[in-house]
């Protein structure tokens, strides 16, 4: 019995490296790290690099956060559609699915680093996830730029840990500074979804931006992120009787939330964060949208050269609007084109170093700088208005 | 009052989703994980005919009354009938039901992208009442009546039909049915068929009553909806029907009294309770089988 | 190469090792489904409690694993308490619920850090992970041939059988229970340290359904089956990957199939495919067992006065006075319906009497739950359906009929002592004369679902003849055997009686019963109708109208 105990666990062994030879690409002629292939010299517009950069995208394209994952990609595929027509410099882009699950973002991680290896990992889509699989890029010295990161605890990890993507403490102070000013608030009801990272973080910021203010919070009401019926905290938040309702939550819940709200009869003025911030909220809310204040890192009605460009080409290719995650992706996408000719240089160190330094980058998202790699551009507050989001000023 | 309203509203989706677990339950000694994606799928397929085919609501329910019924039949084939009389039925049930449901999923996302759907903006009727300082929209009162209507219906099929007393033979003792004359197959499918039907109707009104289709819609209510036989009784109809409103009751209260972050707890708390203190449930009269 | 895949490798073993957790359920055949909640609790105890650096030069886990497993094992036994008597889907929805609501108040809770979880240092290296899992593999291992295994194997087969057996049901059943605890809090621990972070929603239903699974499709019937589970599903991935399966509905839609086509088509797991072992070998130096001495003819057995059970209005049993001694063949008979099974459920203690007291062998009939109590006493039983340890083999089934008399050996088999060995092998020589005794020693190593009849008879009577019995119950041994194995069987009995053991046989086989009994006792409608020695009773009018019939005109031939 010990034998064939012993047999078995080989056989399983042997299947375990067989597969991982398999998946070698015997044809695959790249060097194991993408060495400074920087052939030829100039930078920025100038630079030449004879082989195509690789970049890998972790994202979340199946599972609980497909929706958002699947925005990025589109986002990033344009990205690299307008990229392709700058010369110079090529890109090759592998997407590859965590399947919202940290344990599988782990692998496709490790995949980017040393099996299939890319100069530089976009994403993962969710913090949570990024927080397992950041420190084993920077680990090993491969930068990662979060281009949906929003949890406090991110750039944190290392140096090798970027992100474009504005975290709701840097917008949310504005967004209620601005509606106290232009409604005249006093007193508001505060509800959330308290399971998820990005929601959380955005209540805490609310929190102190209220405290800040000078705001009363009446009542503070938690939901969950599958949640889709709120009538009943909306009933309880109703007799509260406030001057508005500050929602931290996703899009999945904004919608239903700003629909039952007035189907219910609460006319006061609703405040988001930057979850609602999504064409959806008006394509799917109709009427009841109207007046929404959402606090946002990406002004769609932005009328920037970059940001219309984008929009239009955006339209073209996937008939619809683009969301904040397809704008921050395509974003994410520019500022590695702008780093990788910066230094042109492939090399990940260069790449680090290069894109640390960036500043004053025209991107959809704004004039765009990276601050102790974290984002730096300007946050707007928004209102909806007659079906689009126009600024609130 | 109006939190009242919510609660019977929610509770008679719950309700209506629970009865169609607590027949395969009660009838086939079966638990079909795989109903939550039914559930799903009926919400996707009910906007899709509204969105894209431009067909009435109020038609939309039947349509995906039969939808059901088919995914009912497939599901019975497909993961139940290949484990007739296995050692490990129980279990193995399970896990296929799981797969079949997954394949569901799989497939959705396949049609229609991950993201979540809505109706038309126009689709809904925009009739509301008002009556002592609670409202009520004609769609909130549709979903009760189809729910009840529903419901009432399958309790007499149950009970008075030639159909109804198959089952409750298969119910008693599957080998004795057979004996009988009861063709054991032939129930088995069509319970299924049934009990997938009321669940997609279930989604869509769902659907209608949070305008919205997601992937994860499934996944929440097939907690609730366990909650909700086993406070009932498995395999209880009666059970279901006031287990499900039961349940949206003590969700809205509990968002008034305790606090909504605590409101799943309620669900589960009262599945404890019930379990330790009266495990056939309030009405439930089946034994209680070993596995 | 194999460096690439460190994290997939210790991902192989984190999973195997949470699958392991249900397999310690599924052995005795529960279904629990809360391992995810405790899983979670241990890891973010363990963040409470871990050092910071190391700890006498080993890694800060050697306190943290010890005290997730302590967590586990304590909050199982807490949760156990209560939900240990539900069975099957009843237990699963129990657990279920249990982590539902753990996983809502952590998020909840300010220490964990709710929903944005607690990072945690990696401190998990493929070499621990792998170290822990073969721990738990090995402790595995070594409960299959202990008499602890085979008595949850025998609880997942026929738990009224095995309690009949004289196996303690609800000791056997929590043990099981706080075995899987104490893996999942080690399997929270060892995530949290791998994976740098910490959040409650690691730990939701999707993983407990994943964990399942990963169990089912191993298999719970090989101690290998949860490695084989985890090693398949966490390389479906990385083999869609590697095979360029796009990303997107396809690959959860193929995992789900391979899902259906394995449950379906293999219905013990992976672990099936693994050809069982060969029956051990005995070793012929080791003597059968020194068993105690049957008590001397004559002396009492069973009193039994005025016993009565009533299931609401209908009384099965009704006022019986019945004194056995020993080194009698006291034979039952009556027509169907007469509470014969009944009476003997009293007996052996799996049914409660509602009137009337008794003593069996010394032990009064009292509150339920005490099968094993009268099987330690000496009570041995087969049934009247049989129930065999179907997926055992005929020897494993005689086994654990001697369950009574071997002494438990897990805890020694664990340090491989050699007094293990000897006392597994007087249980093999115990359970192999049973065997020889009725014939089926050449079978020993046949599943006994795949018997013919009459070796299904023969086995149910070996396994209960194991425990070296002093009142041997036999319910209708006799039914659908011909009349040569009748004869076979009667020749036994009397052996049996002639070795001191005390039969008590219920037979609808007329002629057997009065060939083979030294007293006989009719019952009809739940009362004794008569009794007395064969001759007297066949000739008994009574009971010639009630049961046996006449060949006269008036013939009421049951």
């Amino acid at each position: 019995m010990r034998i064939r105990t012993a047999s078995v666990s080989t056989a399983a062994a042997l299947a375990l490296l067989v597969t991982g030879c398999a998946s070698e690409d015997p044809a695959d002629t790249a060097a194991p790290a993408p060495q400074a292939s920087g052939g030829g010299g100039g930078s920025g517009e100038d630079c030449v690099i004879e082989e195509p950069v690789p970049v890998g995208a972790a994202l979340s394209l199946t599972g609980a956060a497909a929706s958002y994952g699947q925005s990025q990609q589109k986002g990033l595929e344009l990205a690299l559609d307008d990229l392709a027509e700058k010369e110079g410099v090529t890109y090759e882009l592998a997407i590859e699915d965590d399947a919202t699950d940290p344990k599988q973002g782990i692998a496709v991680f490790e995949q980017f680093i040393s099996r299939e290896p890319v100069s530089i990992i976009l994403g993962p889509t969710l913090s949570n996830g990024a927080k397992t699989t950041d420190p084993i890029a920077q680990e090993e010295g491969v930068p990662v730029l979060g281009i949906s990161n929003t949890a406090a605890g991110i750039t944190e990890i290392g140096d090798y840990i970027f992100r474009n993507s504005l975290p709701e403490t840097a917008v949310i102070p504005q967004t209620i500074a601005k509606a106290k000013e232009s409604l005249g608030l006093e007193k508001v009801v505060v509800m959330y979804s308290n399971d998820d990272a990005f929601t959380e973080s955005g209540f805490t910021a609310f929190e102190a931006a209220l405290e800040e203010e000078g705001l009363e919070t009446v009542e503070t009401l938690t939901f969950s992120k599958a949640d889709t019926d709120f009538r009943a905290l909306l009933t309880e938040a109703k007799a509260a009787q406030p001057d508005a309702l500050v929602v931290s939550g996703l899009i999945e819940a904004a919608i239903p939330l700003v629909t039952q709200a007035r189907e219910l009869g609460i006319e006061v003025p609703i405040i988001g964060g930057n979850g609602f911030n999504s064409p959806q909220l008006m394509a799917d809310a109709g009427e009841a949208a109207e007046g929404v204040i959402v606090g946002a890192a990406w002004n769609s009605a932005s009328e920037s050269e970059e940001n219309v460009a984008f929009l239009e080409a955006f339209k073209a290719k996937h008939d619809g609007n683009p969301d904040q995650f397809a704008a921050q992706a395509y974003t994410g996408m520019i500022l590695v084109d702008a780093a990788v000719r910066a230094g042109c240089s492939a090399e990940r160190d260069a790449i680090q170093a290069s894109l640390g330094s960036l500043q004053d980058i025209p991107t959809p998202l704004g004039t765009f700088s990276f601050d102790n790699r974290e984002p730096q551009h300007p946050a707007v507050v928004q209102i909806v208005e007659g079906g689009t989001f126009t600024v609130l000023d | 009052m109006q939190q009242v309203l919510n609660g019977i509203f929610a509770g008679s989706i719950y309700a209506l989703f629970a009865i169609g677990f607590t027949l395969v339950f009660g009838v086939l000694d079966r638990l079909n994980l795989a109903h939550a994606a039914v559930f799903t799928t009926s919400a996707y397929v009910g906007i899709e005919l509204v969105a894209d085919l431009g067909l009435s609501i109020w038609l939309a329910i039947p349509a995906v009354l039969v939808t059901g019924a088919v995914l009912g039949l497939v599901i019975e084939r497909v993961a139940f009938r290949p484990l007739k009389g296995r050692h490990d039925a129980h279990f193995a049930g399970l896990i296929s039901s799981i797969a079949v449901g997954g394949m569901f999923l799989a497939l959705l996302q396949a049609r229609y992208g991950p993201d979540t759907r809505r109706f038309p903006a126009d689709a809904f009727p925009s009739t509301d009442f008002e009556l002592g300082g609670v409202r009520i929209t004609l769609l909130q009162l549709v979903i009760l009546g189809v729910s009840l209507g529903l419901m009432l219906g399958l309790a007499y099929l149950v009970n008075r039909t030639r159909l109804g007393r198959g089952m409750r033979a298969v119910a008693e003792n599957p080998h004795a049915a057979a004996v009988l004359g009861v063709n054991v197959d032939r129930v088995t499918a069509t319970t299924f068929a049934i009990s997938s039907a009321l669940g997609a109707v279930a989604g869509v009104l769902l659907a209608f009553y949070v305008n919205s289709a997601q992937m994860t819609m499934g996944f929440n209510i097939e907690l609730k909806g366990l909650a909700v036989i086993i406070v009932g009784g498995m395999g209880s109809l009666k059970g279901a029907m006031i287990g499900g409103i039961a349940l949206g009751l003590a969700e809205v209260f509990a968002v008034q009294y305790v606090g909504s972050s605590w409101r799943d707890v309620v669900a589960f708390g009262l599945l404890f309770g019930i379990l330790l203190l009266r495990p056939q449930g309030l009405f439930g009269a089946r034994q209680v089988r070993e596995v | 190469m194999l460096g690439d895949y460190t994290a997939t490798l210790t991902l192989i073993a984190l999973t195997a090792i949470f699958a392991y957790s249900f397999y310690a359920v599924l052995m005795a055949g529960q279904l629990s489904l809360g391992q995810a909640g405790l899983a979670s609790l241990a890891g973010f105890s363990a963040t409470v409690v871990m050092p910071d650096s190391p700890v006498v030069g080993l890694s800060p886990l050697v306190v943290g694993i010890p005290v997730g497993m302590l967590v586990g094992a304590c909050v199982a036994f807490l949760l156990g308490l209560p939900v240990m008597r539900l069975r099957g889907v009843f237990l699963a929805i129990a657990t279920l619920g249990f982590a539902e609501m753990v996983r809502i108040v952590l998020i909840n809770a300010e220490w964990t850090g709710g929903a944005q979880g607690t990072s945690v240092p990696k401190l998990v290296t493929p070499g621990i992970a792998w170290g822990c899992l073969l721990l738990v593999a090995y402790w595995f291992w070594r409960l299959g041939g202990s008499r602890f295994g085979r008595g949850l194997a025998a609880i997942r087969e026929d738990e009224l059988a095995a309690r009949a057996m004289g196996v303690h049901i609800r000791r056997y059943r929590m043990a099981a229970f706080v075995t899987s605890g104490a893996i999942a809090g080690m399997y929270g621990v060892l995530l949290a340290y791998f994976s740098r972070f910490i959040t409650p929603d690691d730990f939701g239903f999707a993983a407990a359904v994943d964990g399942l699974v990963t169990a089912v499709v191993g298999g719970s019937l090989l101690f290998l089956g949860p490695l084989l589970g985890s090693g398949f599903l966490t390389s479906v991935p990385e083999i869609q990957r590697a095979l360029g399966v796009e990303a997107g509905w396809i690959r959860p839609f193929l995992s789900a199939l391979l899902l259906l086509v394995v449950i379906l088509f293999l219905p013990g797991g992976l672990s099936s495919l693994i050809p069982r072992w060969r029956t051990p070998r005995l070793d012929p130096s080791i003597p059968a067992p020194e068993l105690p001495a049957l008590p001397p003819p004559g002396t009492s057995v069973l009193t039994l006065k005025g016993l009565g059970k009533a299931y609401g209005g209908l009384h099965a049993v009704r006022s019986v006075d019945l004194e056995l001694g020993s080194g009698e063949i006291l034979g039952l008979i009556g027509p169907n319906g007469a509470g014969k099974t009944t009476l003997v459920n009293l007996i052996s203690g799996l049914s409660v009497p509602t009137s009337g007291t008794g003593t069996v062998l010394g032990i009064p009939l009292g509150p339920d739950g005490q099968g094993h109590r009268f099987a330690r006493a000496g009570v041995s039983r087969t049934f009247q359906h049989s129930k065999l340890f179907d997926r055992l083999t005929v020897l494993e089934n005689a086994l654990v009929g001697a369950h009574v008399v071997t002494r438990p050996t897990l805890l020694r088999r664990l340090l491989w002592l050699p007094s293990a060995r000897r006392d597994e092998q007087r249980a093999l020589a115990q359970a192999g004369a049973q065997l020889a005794r009725v014939g089926l020693a050449d079978r020993a190593g046949v599943n006994a679902g795949a018997l013919s009849y009459g070796d299904r008879r023969r086995l149910e009577i070996a396994r209960a003849l194991a425990a070296h019995p002093t009142l041997l119950i036999l319910d209708e041994p006799a039914a659908g055997m011909n009349h040569v194995e009748a004869q076979e069987l009667s020749t036994l009995i009397r052996t049996l009686a002639e070795d001191g053991i005390t039969v008590l046989l219920i037979e609808h086989n007329v002629r057997m019963v009065l060939e083979t009994c030294t007293r006989i006792v009719v019952l009809s409608f739940g009362e004794v109708i008569a009794a007395g020695d064969p001759a007297t009773i066949a000739k008994d009018p009574v009971v010639i109208e009630a049961y046996l019939g006449s060949d006269g005109p008036a013939d009421s031939r049951v």
